[in-house]
């Protein structure tokens, strides 16, 4: 700043050139003391990223693991199929009701079978280490093969939460006394069982493939279905945003007249870019829901607001991209006769590429990371159904977003579902991850000199 | 090359190509063009000189209209190829830019091959009824550029890793390959050393056989090397037009005088 004050007194003349002048001296000094800033910012900035992946790493790495127990079940003819014809639809009559004692003995069996000691007089509260997903488990493999009814089959059933959560450190020995779901009795059970070799802690697919669970049994959640639900939200983006965004920017930028139109189309874009995304949101339940009557919470009007989201940031980068091409390039394909369409398709788009394309994905990463406007479609709550059928169902049933169900999950009150939201947030952040190694990549492949 | 040796060469007073009358140029309010009448005789070299900024590139440009590219720009006046308007409403430029070829100051290959580069003008012409067929054009004109020998062997390599030199032949090989009648060049050896100049400008003195060739240069040796008639643009007129050995020898204008001597511009 004082760097251009006339200071002749400091300099004098004849100086030599192996010692530093006063003036030199200071603005060595300065520079360091920017570069020292610099370093220091970096730090900060690498050190909150630090701070950030390893917390998140710390509380979602449990999620994918979950603690099973084996158990024998002896699948009783005449609790389950009276009939004996091994009709599944007659069979369907006994519901998850009828399961859950068979279960219960079954359990408390196998654990005076392995010399435990049970210290409970009804087998359903020795049951409670057992997830309340049990009986469902058991009927659906029943349903499923009906020949294995009379027969003792094996069962590798989930844990309640509370077990699960004991054995990753969640709950301890001494808040028991405020927990009515479980007894120390409980946890001595299951060390025990442990020692036996039928409990485990291992790792989860299901919570990376399976759907979300009610709020009273987090340990059968994943969030499998969610992402089947963005899956399908990306390809209506990418369906409509890519055409829309490109042929828009190409317009804008190659074919266009300046004139006051264009300058306000082009202000818009750049406002629309800056609009909160929960403006979308509520722009989409206006439009698509309650005027053009889509269904509610599906992939499609989610695909649709979030296309509304990304356009502006495709057509802002394709333009960029266009606009890096040298028109040398536009010059000399004119100046062979090409037509403004030609030279376009032929040389500039090309050419562009890379750019758009890294445009998209990036604009897709923030797509799929963007909870605000599913909340206002309904694409957010809690999805009992398995996945979609087939690929127009994907498109219209009722679906969730990760981040919409990773939202879900950290507002549910049992801690378990806080563990679940961390892990959910881990594979959210595998899929941006990704897709911006994906942008990086192709860039460097297409990228041409010229 | 200072020396200022002019080639003793036979003007063919053939036709005229192109014939200006009255050209106006306009950029916004800015009038760049003022008043122009000029002939340009075909299978002649025409060179237009002149300071910076005196508008024979923007002249040049309107002979093909690669001025329709720009917005704000506006021409008026009558420019005539082979006695057809050419800013008539119904031609359409990129029909007439195919008829007259242009090469720029800076060397533009595609980043393509060299194949590609000179094959593109053909091939969206239509020229070519088959691979033989395009194979030929491309020699053809690759020789007319005099850089066949240099790349036959690497017909598929990128235009853009020859040398600049290399390029800007290849660059006139590419504008010749849609076999022009007239070849504009706009200050085509600026970005040359000077070896590459001489072999650029023994190429343009070749395609005279076939073309009519405009040539724009700030190179003074260059035009009295080159071309066989000159046209000195001063801020926006045309001061003065005849053959280039009377221009360098014999000025009628004074302006032209001081220019030619280094007084001004």
């Amino acid at each position: 700043m004082s760097d251009f004050t006339a200071d002749n007194s400091a300099q004098p003349k004849n100086s030599s050139l192996l010692a530093e002048s006063p003036r030199t001296k200071r603005r060595n000094a300065s520079e360091a003391r920017f570069k020292a800033y610099g370093i220091a910012a970096i730090i900060t900035g690498l050190l909150f990223l630090v701070l950030l992946l390893s917390s998140i790493l710390m509380n979602g790495l449990p999620a994918f693991k979950q603690t099973f127990v084996t158990v024998p079940v002896l699948l009783d003819e005449a609790k389950l199929d009276k009939s004996g014809v091994r009709d599944p639809e007659v069979m369907a009559k006994v519901t998850t009701f009828g399961y859950k004692p068979l279960i219960e003995q079954a359990f408390v069996t196998a654990l005076e079978e392995q010399g435990i000691e049970v210290p409970f007089s009804k087998p359903k509260d020795a049951a409670k280490i057992l997830s309340s997903s049990a009986p469902a488990q058991v009927r659906d493999m029943v349903l499923a093969n009906p020949d294995l009814i009379g027969q003792t089959v094996e069962f590798r059933l989930l844990t309640s939460s509370r077990v699960d959560g004991y054995f990753k450190g969640r709950v301890l020995r001494d808040d028991l006394a405020r927990d009515k779901n479980l007894d120390a009795e409980h946890l001595d059970i299951s060390d025990q069982l442990v020692a036996a070799g039928l409990m485990e802690t291992t790792f989860n697919v299901d919570f990376i493939f399976g759907a979300d669970a009610s709020e009273s049994r987090p340990e059968q959640a994943g969030i499998g279905v969610s992402m089947v639900g963005s899956f399908f939200m990306m390809l209506v983006v990418l369906a409509l945003a890519l055409p829309i965004g490109v042929a828009t920017s190409i317009y804008l930028e190659e074919f266009a007249p300046q004139n006051k139109w264009t300058d306000l189309i082009e202000v818009n874009i750049s406002n629309l870019a800056a609009v909160p995304s929960i403006v979308f949101g509520i722009l989409g339940l206006a439009v698509f829901i309650q005027f053009a009557h889509l269904p509610q919470s599906a992939p499609l009007v989610g695909g649709l607001v979030l296309t509304l989201m990304t356009l502006p940031t495709i057509i802002i980068s394709t333009r960029a991209s266009l606009k890096a091409v040298p028109p040398s390039i536009r010059d000399a394909a004119l100046g062979v006769g090409a037509s403004k369409m030609q030279s376009v398709f032929h040389h500039v788009l090309p050419l562009a590429m890379p750019g758009i394309l890294t445009g998209t994905i990036i604009g897709l990463a923030q797509a799929l990371g963007e909870t605000a406007p599913l909340l206002l479609i309904g694409m957010v709550g809690y999805i009992a159904s398995n996945m979609p059928d087939g690929i127009a169902s994907g498109f219209i049933d009722p679906n969730s977003a990760m981040p919409a169900q990773i939202y879900e999950w950290a507002k549910r009150a049992d801690p378990a579902y806080y563990e679940r939201a961390w892990g959910g947030i881990i594979i959210l952040l595998i899929f941006l991850m990704t897709m911006n190694i994906i942008a990086v990549i192709l860039r460097r492949r297409f990228e041409r000199r010229w | 090359m200072n020396d200022m040796r002019l080639m003793k060469r036979d003007v063919d007073m053939n036709d005229t190509k192109i014939s200006a009358k009255g050209v106006q140029v306009f950029y916004g309010d800015t009038h760049a063009i003022k008043n122009v009448d000029v002939e340009i005789k075909d299978k002649t070299v025409t060179a237009f000189i002149g300071p910076s900024g005196c508008g024979k590139s923007t002249f040049l440009r309107c002979l093909n209209r690669m001025n329709d590219t720009i917005d704000i720009c506006r021409v008026e006046g009558n420019i005539l190829l082979d006695g057809e308007d050419i800013y008539d409403k119904r031609v359409d430029p990129v029909q007439l830019r195919a008829k007259v070829g242009m090469v720029f100051q800076k060397p533009n290959p595609f980043p393509k091959s060299i194949y590609d580069n000179v094959a593109y003008g053909p091939r969206i012409h239509g020229l070519a009824k088959n691979k033989a067929d395009l194979d030929d054009i491309v020699e053809k004109s690759l020789r007319r550029g005099a850089i066949w020998d240099e790349v036959k062997d690497r017909l598929h390599a990128p235009g853009t890793g020859l040398s600049g030199g290399q390029q800007q032949r290849l660059c006139i090989a590419r504008a010749v390959a849609t076999e022009p009648e007239v070849l504009l060049m706009d200050e085509p050896c600026s970005a040359l050393d000077p070896i590459a100049t001489l072999q650029v400008e023994e190429l343009i003195d070749e395609l005279r056989e076939n073309f009519s060739v405009v040539i724009v240069t700030h190179s003074m040796q260059q035009a009295a090397r080159v071309s066989q008639k000159t046209a000195f643009f001063h801020l926006g007129n045309l001061v003065e037009y005849g053959d280039t050995e009377q221009i360098f020898t014999n000025p009628k204008d004074e302006r032209t005088e001081s220019y030619i001597t280094g007084r001004i511009g």
